[in-house]
Formats: C-alpha cells, sequence, structure tokens
C-alpha cells in the first residue's frame, strides 16, 4: 500500500508538464555549473602552480647574495584552488590569492577576485551548491505545496483514509515519494561531478573522497528536512494557495534576507577592528614591547650582554659567531610573537561572527548547510586561515635559515658585501606546498552545523510522528 | 478619463481592504528601514575610521611643521629639526608617510557597493608605489560574500517581489473568484480594467519606493535639495526597474493563467533575472577569462630594485636623468640621489605591468557587461553604485588620484633632493595643502 501511493506520487509528479520543465532546468544548471566550473577550477589551479613554480625557481635563481638580502627579496606563496572549489566556490571571490613572503614583515593576503570585477560579482557565482541550497528547495516546494490540499479539494483523501490508511503513513508515503525524486535529480549530477574530480591535485587535498561523500550526505540531509518542513506545512494549510504562499515566504526568509540580515549582525555583535588600529597596534609592541614597558633597545641590550656572557667575550667584535645574525632572528622570533597575537585577535573575532551564523542555523538550516559545503569544499574561512598559516610558518622557517647562516658562516670582520651564499642554500629551501586540512579537523570545527542539521531533521520527524495523524482529511 | 478614476478609486478600496496589501507594505517598509539605517551604520564606521586616520596624520604633520620651527642651536632640537626638514628622510625608519582618503560621497550609505573591498584611504610615502598599496581593510570574507542590506538592496532584490505579489492574481483573483463575468457584462472592456488596475498597482509601488528614498535620505541626513541631481536620478533608476517589472509582469497576466500558475512565472523571472542570469556570466566569465597575477608587479618590483641594487649608481641615475631632464646634472654618485632615483625606476617597471594588467582585466568586465542586460538586476546595481560613487570606477579613480598624488609629491621632494636643499616652512605647506583630508 505503501508503496503504491509512492509510485502514484511520483507518477503525478513525472506526467506534471511544469515539473517536467523545472527538473529539467535544474539539471542542465548543474551540469553546466559542474563542467564550467570544474574549467575554471583547472584553469586557477593551473595558473597558480605555474606562478609557484615559476616564483620558486626565480628564488633558486636569484644568484650569488648575502642570506639576509636573499630573505628581503623574499618568496611568494599562492593558494591553491581547492579540489572540490567547484563544487561550491564559497568564499573564493572574497580572500586574497597570493601573499609576499619576506623578512622581518607578515604580509597580508592580497588580491581578491571581487576587487578586480565589477558590481555583477556581488550577486554571487553560479555553482552547483547554489542550485542545490537555493533552487532545489523551490522545486521541492512546488512539489509539495498541493500534496494534501489537492486531495482534499479534489475528495480523494477521504477515500485513501478509508482504505485503511492511517494519515500518519499517508503523511510518510508523500515525504518518501518526494524525497526519492529530488534524490533522482541530485545523484546523477552528483556522480558525474565525482568522476569530474582533478585526481592529479589530490596529493594537496587529503581525504577528498570523505570530504565528498560527507558533501553528498549532508546535501541528502538538507533535503530531507527542507521535504519533511514544506509537506508538514502543506498537510496543515487549509488550501492551496495559502500553503504555497507561506512555504513561498518562507523560503525567501531562509535563502535570501536572513543571511544578510545575520552576516550584519554578526559584524555589530563582534565589531571588526579597523586596519589603521591592527597596524598601529603592532607598530606601537614593535617598538615597546608587548607588554610596552620593553622597548627594542633594552631588548637588544639585554640580549647583546646575554651573548657576550655565554661566549665569555667583553665585545661583539670578540664573538665567534655573528652578532647581528643573532639579534636579526631575535628580532624576527620578537615580531613574530605580536603577529601571532595580533592576527589572531583578528581572526578570532572573524571566527565569531562566523559562529553566530553557524548557531543560526538552528533556526535557518539553510546557514547551515551553506557553512558545511564551504567547509568540505574547502573554501571556507577555516581553510583560509589556515593557508594563512601555513604560509606564515613556511617565512618563519626560511628567514630562520638564513639567519642562522648569517650567525654562524659571515664571520665578524667581513663586510656584508663580501658575505655571499648562493644557489646551493637557495634551493635548501624546498617548494611552498600547502596541504588542506583533513576531514577530521573540519568536521572538529563544523560540529555546530552537523548538530543543526540533525536537530532540524529529529525535531521534524519528532514533530510529524505526533501531529501528522491530526491531518484534517476534508 | 471619469472612468479610470472611478476604477482607480474602487480598486483602491479593495485593495486597501485586503489586508494583503497593507501586510506587504510594512513588510517592504520595514525592510526599507532596516535597509537605511544599516547603511547609515556602516558608512558612519567608515568615516568614523578615515576620521580617525586624518586626525593622526593631522597630528604628525603639525609636529612635523613645529619641529621646522625649532631652535637648532639647542643639541636636542636637532635631531627633530633634521626630521622634519630633510626630503631624504633623515631620522625616519621608513621615510615620513602622507595620506590621501577617499571620502565616502553623501549616498553612499544607501547604495554601500564595492567601497568595503577597497581601502578607504592610503599612507604612501617618497619610496616605490606598488608595494605600499598594497593593503586591505580588515573584513571578514564571510560578510563581504553575503554583502550588505542596505537600501538598493530593499529595491533591488525586494521590490520586484513586492511587484510579484501585487500582479500575479491581477487577472485570476477575478476569475477564480467568479467576479471576472460581471466585468466582462461592464461596458469598459475587460482590458481597459485589467490596464487601471495595473495602472494602480504601479502608481503604489512608485509611490512606496519614493518615499522609502525620501526616508533614506531624510534619516541618513543627507539634504535631498543640495543632492537634487543624485535624488533624481536614484529616482529616475528605480522607476524605471519597477517598471520594467511591470512589464514583465502584465506579459505574465496577459497569458491568462491561474493563480499558482501566473505566481511561480512571475518567481521564475525574478530568480532567472536577480540570481541566475547574474551568477552564471559570473560563472562563465571565470572559467574562460583568468585574471592577471597581481604577485607579478610585487616580483617585477624586487627584481627591479635586485638590480638597481647590484648596479654601480651610475645606472640609475643615468636612467633617471634620461626620464627626468629637469633634474639633469652631472652627479652619478651621490647616494640620496642615487637612492630616490632607484624609486623612480621602480614605479616606472611598475606601472607598465600594471598598464598591462589593467587592459586584461578591462576586457574580462567588458564581457561581462557586454551581457549584462541579460540580468537588469545588476544593472541597476552597477547604475545605483555609479550615483553613489561606491562603484569600483570609484576606487579606481581614487587610486589614480593616489598615483597623481605621489607623482606631484615626488616632484616636490624630488626637486629638493637633487638640489641639495632642505625643505621650509613654506615646502611644508605645500605639501601639507596637497594631502587630500
Amino acid at each position: 500500500m505503501l508503496l503504491l501511493i509512492i509510485k502514484k506520487e511520483i507518477l503525478a509528479a513525472l506526467r506534471n508538464v511544469r515539473l517536467q520543465i523545472a527538473g529539467i532546468f535544474l539539471i542542465a544548471l548543474m551540469l553546466v555549473a559542474v563542467l564550467l566550473g570544474r574549467q575554471g577550477q583547472q584553469l586557477i589551479h593551473k595558473e597558480r602552480e605555474k606562478a609557484q613554480s615559476a616564483m620558486y625557481d626565480i628564488w633558486v635563481n636569484q644568484g650569488m647574495k648575502h642570506p639576509h638580502s636573499a630573505a628581503h627579496f623574499g618568496q611568494f606563496a599562492f593558494k591553491p584552488k581547492p579540489v572540490l572549489s567547484f563544487l561550491d566556490v564559497g568564499l573564493d571571490n572574497y580572500t586574497g590569492t597570493s601573499v609576499f613572503l619576506e623578512a622581518h614583515k607578515q604580509n597580508e593576503i592580497l588580491f581578491s577576485a571581487a576587487q578586480d570585477s565589477n558590481a555583477m560579482i556581488r550577486f554571487g557565482e553560479m555553482t552547483m551548491a547554489l542550485v542545490l541550497q537555493i533552487l532545489l528547495p523551490l522545486l521541492i516546494i512546488f512539489l509539495t505545496f498541493n500534496i494534501f490540499s489537492k486531495e482534499r479539494e479534489e475528495g480523494t483523501l477521504k477515500l485513501i483514509y478509508a482504505q485503511g490508511l492511517s494519515m500518519r503513513q499517508l503523511f510518510m508515503a508523500k515525504v518518501w515519494a518526494t524525497y526519492v525524486m529530488v534524490l533522482a535529480i541530485f545523484i546523477p549530477v552528483i556522480c558525474i561531478a565525482y568522476f569530474l574530480l582533478d585526481y592529479q591535485s589530490v596529493s594537496m587535498d587529503p581525504n577528498i573522497g570523505l570530504k565528498f561523500i560527507g558533501l553528498t550526505i549532508t546535501y541528502a540531509l538538507y533535503f530531507l528536512v527542507f521535504v519533511l518542513l514544506s509537506v508538514l506545512i502543506s498537510a496543515f494549510a487549509k488550501k492551496s494557495s495559502i500553503s504555497l504562499l507561506s512555504l513561498l515566504g518562507l523560503w525567501i526568509v531562509a535563502c535570501i534576507i536572513l543571511p544578510k540580515a545575520t552576516a550584519n549582525l554578526a559584524d555589530k555583535a563582534y565589531p571588526t577592528p579597523s586596519q589603521f588600529e591592527f597596524r598601529n597596534t603592532i607598530r606601537e609592541k614593535v617598538k615597546n614591547g608587548i607588554d610596552g614597558h620593553n622597548p627594542r633597545d633594552e631588548r637588544l641590550n639585554a640580549l647583546k650582554q646575554k651573548v657576550l656572557d655565554q661566549y665569555e667575550v667583553s665585545s661583539v667584535e670578540e664573538l665567534p659567531v655573528n652578532w647581528s645574525g643573532i639579534a636579526m632572528q631575535a628580532g624576527e622570533e620578537y615580531t613574530d610573537k605580536i603577529y601571532d597575537r595580533e592576527f589572531t585577535r583578528v581572526e578570532n573575532i572573524f571566527k565569531k561572527q562566523n559562529r553566530l551564523s553557524e548557531w543560526v542555523g538552528f533556526i535557518n538550516p539553510y546557514l547551515a548547510i551553506r557553512h558545511l559545503s564551504m567547509a568540505f569544499a574547502g573554501t571556507d574561512f577555516d581553510h583560509h586561515t589556515a593557508f594563512a598559516r601555513a604560509a606564515e610558518n613556511y617565512r618563519r622557517a626560511f628567514v630562520k635559515k638564513m639567519n642562522k647562516d648569517m650567525e654562524l658562516n659571515h664571520t665578524p670582520g667581513i663586510a656584508y658585501g663580501d658575505y655571499n651564499v648562493g644557489k646551493e642554500m637557495w634551493s635548501s629551501i624546498k617548494p611552498f606546498a600547502y596541504q588542506l586540512p583533513d576531514l577530521t579537523s573540519i568536521l572538529s570545527k563544523q560540529w555546530r552545523s552537523v548538530a543543526a542539521l540533525v536537530t532540524w531533521l529529529l525535531g521534524l520527524f519528532f514533530i510529524a510522528s505526533i501531529f501528522s495523524n491530526s491531518i484534517s482529511k476534508i | 478619463m471619469k472612468n479610470l478614476i472611478h476604477i482607480l478609486q474602487f480598486e483602491w478600496k479593495l485593495l486597501w481592504r485586503s489586508n494583503m496589501l497593507k501586510l506587504l507594505l510594512v513588510v517592504m517598509l520595514g525592510a526599507g528601514v532596516y535597509g537605511i539605517f544599516f547603511g547609515k551604520f556602516e558608512i558612519e564606521k567608515q568615516n568614523i575610521r578615515i576620521a580617525e586616520v586624518k586626525e593622526y596624520e593631522q597630528g604628525r604633520f603639525d609636529s612635523l611643521l613645529t619641529w621646522a620651527n625649532l631652535d637648532t642651536s639647542i643639541l636636542a632640537n636637532k635631531e627633530k629639526y633634521l626630521k622634519a626638514v630633510s626630503p631624504e628622510g633623515v631620522g625616519w625608519r621608513l621615510h615620513f608617510s602622507h595620506c590621501i582618503v577617499n571620502e565616502a560621497s553623501p549616498t553612499a550609505g544607501l547604495c554601500l557597493g564595492q567601497r568595503d573591498l577597497f581601502p578607504t584611504y592610503y599612507r604612501i610615502n617618497l619610496t616605490d608605489l606598488a608595494r605600499q598599496m598594497n593593503t586591505a581593510e580588515l573584513a571578514n570574507p564571510m560578510k563581504l560574500l553575503t554583502g550588505n542590506f542596505d537600501l538598493s538592496y530593499v529595491f533591488i532584490f525586494l521590490l520586484p517581489l513586492l511587484i510579484i505579489s501585487l500582479f500575479f492574481n491581477l487577472y485570476s483573483d477575478e476569475k477564480e473568484k467568479g467576479t471576472l463575468s460581471l466585468l466582462q457584462a461592464q461596458a469598459i472592456s475587460l482590458n481597459t480594467i485589467l490596464l487601471d488596475k495595473g495602472f494602480l498597482r504601479l502608481l503604489t509601488v512608485w509611490a512606496i519606493s519614493a518615499f522609502l528614498l525620501v526616508l533614506g535620505f531624510l534619516i541618513q541626513g543627507v539634504s535631498i535639495a543640495n543632492n537634487a541631481d543624485i535624488f533624481f536620478q536614484w529616482l529616475l533608476v528605480i522607476f524605471a526597474y519597477t517598471l520594467l517589472w511591470t512589464l514583465f509582469m502584465a506579459g505574465i497576466v496577459a497569458l491568462k493563467k491561474g493563480t499558482a500558475v501566473s505566481a511561480m512565472l512571475g518567481l521564475g523571472v525574478w530568480l532567472i533575472t536577480t540570481l541566475i542570469m547574474p551568477a552564471l556570466l559570473n560563472l562563465f566569465v571565470s572559467a574562460n577569462e583568468p585574471l592577471p597575477n597581481r604577485a607579478e608587479i610585487i616580483h617585477a618590483v624586487r627584481a627591479a630594485n635586485n638590480r638597481n641594487w647590484d648596479s654601480p649608481k651610475s645606472f640609475v641615475l643615468e636612467k633617471f636623468y634620461e626620464d627626468n631632464p629637469q633634474y639633469s646634472q652631472e652627479d652619478t654618485t651621490h647616494f640620496y640621489k642615487w637612492y630616490y632615483a632607484s624609486f623612480a625606476l621602480l614605479d616606472k617597471e611598475a606601472n607598465t605591468i600594471r598598464n598591462d594588467f589593467n587592459t586584461q582585466i578591462n576586457k574580462r568586465n567588458k564581457l561581462i557587461k557586454k551581457w549584462e542586460w541579460m540580468a537588469p538586476a545588476a544593472m541597476v546595481y552597477e547604475h545605483l553604485s555609479k550615483i553613489s560613487k561606491t562603484n569600483r570606477e570609484s576606487h579606481l579613480h581614487f587610486m589614480e588620484a593616489t598615483h597623481d598624488f605621489h607623482d606631484r609629491l615626488k616632484a616636490i621632494y624630488y626637486s629638493k633632493i637633487f638640489a641639495e636643499e632642505k625643505f621650509n616652512q613654506q615646502d611644508l605647506r605645500v605639501i601639507q595643502a596637497m594631502q587630500r583630508y
């Protein structure tokens, strides 16, 4: 009996020309998004890879130089385009793409695509995620808004009830029927996407298969939430038009209005500091010490005394090692501490802002899927900071190596210009290779959104099981 | 004419007495007022930050002016005096930097546009400009992605939804309520009645959008009288946009479909024009037209810098004298002359690449422009941000102004450096007057 009802619902929908058109339109849109998206991902990925290796070649072939001059010459880190970013472009158009790594200074990651595009970019980029998060729910609404009211208006609801089927069973049958149709649209396209995965760049993206499966499962859950919600509203709406209007209203609020309002509210709740204040704090702390009572000169003098005592000599000239090298590395390490503090402070503010919208996922499932999808695709804020951290660690390591070489090998008495090293030194610094965070790290950061989706699902099943028997038959 | 007024009167009564209109208007007004206040706060935040920078910079420059007046016979004053009057930047760790600010236009708060993507000020000194302009305001990319809930957003995204909900059952409602045959029995043709009904709704939409716009100007404290041109440009764009939407809906009503189908069609048009088309265009462009790798500029500058340091001083100075005959001198060994001339070479190098990049980006953006008509919402957004000077072009103008400012700074500094002179009070005042704040 249940299967019969499911079959009937699917047949009825398949025979509906409007739904046919809508379904085909969505599939076509997703195919375009997947194919073009992959092309774009490949294009950007190759460009960045090329730029990264070209810049490394320049570093290796920079000629004979003092190691500290080389540290000033610097290197670049380019942000790799994540393999799954063609499914959800996430923040990628708004985050910087490369960073200049040089001595003494932690630079910002600059040059976002949005800065080079005109206003159109603010309308978003077509990806599979956009179709699945925003458009597919609309299809669900059109599939379900009259799923009960139509039978009620035609009087068939009573007949079915008379066959001995409880309203709860009927409700679930309609839910599963709709869900099967949604999956029939979703699964083929996601399979195609799977075969398009770029296996050549998988090395930078651990657990890519698991991430892909995670993405698929989350979307499947999200659709179930939406199906349950719309069948529920349709079951209790008196008329088809009322159920349609309230569903569309909900959709507009959840997918269009609320996300904007949430992001704006988060910025109000946890205000972002200004660049001016940020840079001034760093400058101030470098100059006067982290606590404000430890100026640069005093820090340097204390260090000098310590080194002199260690080697039991009375002046810098008598040291067997290069004092400037030691002083510079100490300076680096001190500023690193300040950079870490200040950058982390800003990062934490952004994380708090994002967390607020993750919590709102309990009210608006669209926000939950949005965060999860970006996280699996490797295009969310946590991935951006992971890249920033990797680039910064790379900078610190190679600058340290340059300073160390200067400390040990640039013997006192030799002029700055007369101590030079070459290719052997430069190629001892391995090229920058960044790996995206793995699945556990993603899930540990995204548990709020996972919890929100699961809560929605359980909550809706619970409500359905309690109230579905009281659905009116006439 | 009499008939028209008659129909309008009664239709208005019907509209007003159905609570639907009241509800929609309340929602629309609520969203509009929220958008106005949000834009106001956002732009005030920017202005406060700009004011902070200006105050700080003013203070720094004022102390420079006092230092230039110090009595140098006192030893303790000597260092400060030299810091103030040396064009070579003696005593500064990284030279003295000057500030140029991009003030918000009066109506920037109504359409925040692209302003949140760019720095609102640059602090620059005599050294090469390219590396100094690589700054960004701190912003959560999540917020940038989600965008701003300002008045332009309400007009572009939400107003069409109001129009759809006012129009979708224009015909079908009469049919489904059974009043259609009554109308058909009237002396006036059904089409006239429907046209009048549509006209009334358009007037309602125009009234509410004009009201919101006036409210926006009032709440944000922008004088309409002083910015009448901006006000009317806004009004014109919004009236045209709403008219376009009315035409879309008229087309849908003319199909004479049922209520649900008409609503879905309206929503479909909305989805395609405001969501799907812009997103597809963006996807198409990003998949086919790569953006230039801006790191190239930084690299070119550092490579040129390397070359300058590795070559004899005459290498840089000869090139410099060639480009700048006004400073032509025989001196090819002076450290500071060489030092600053080498930055001028870096600027030249960077500008060549910058121009190439701009050509490439313009080509890319032209491609989008060519297809923009498919996405009227994006067109309107582009227009409104242009009127409010918050679009990307406005920022490019600011960048040009910054380049110009840097060139003029260099002209003053170089004339002193190459004449081996110090600044006097007058020079400093000229420089202060050049800073745009």
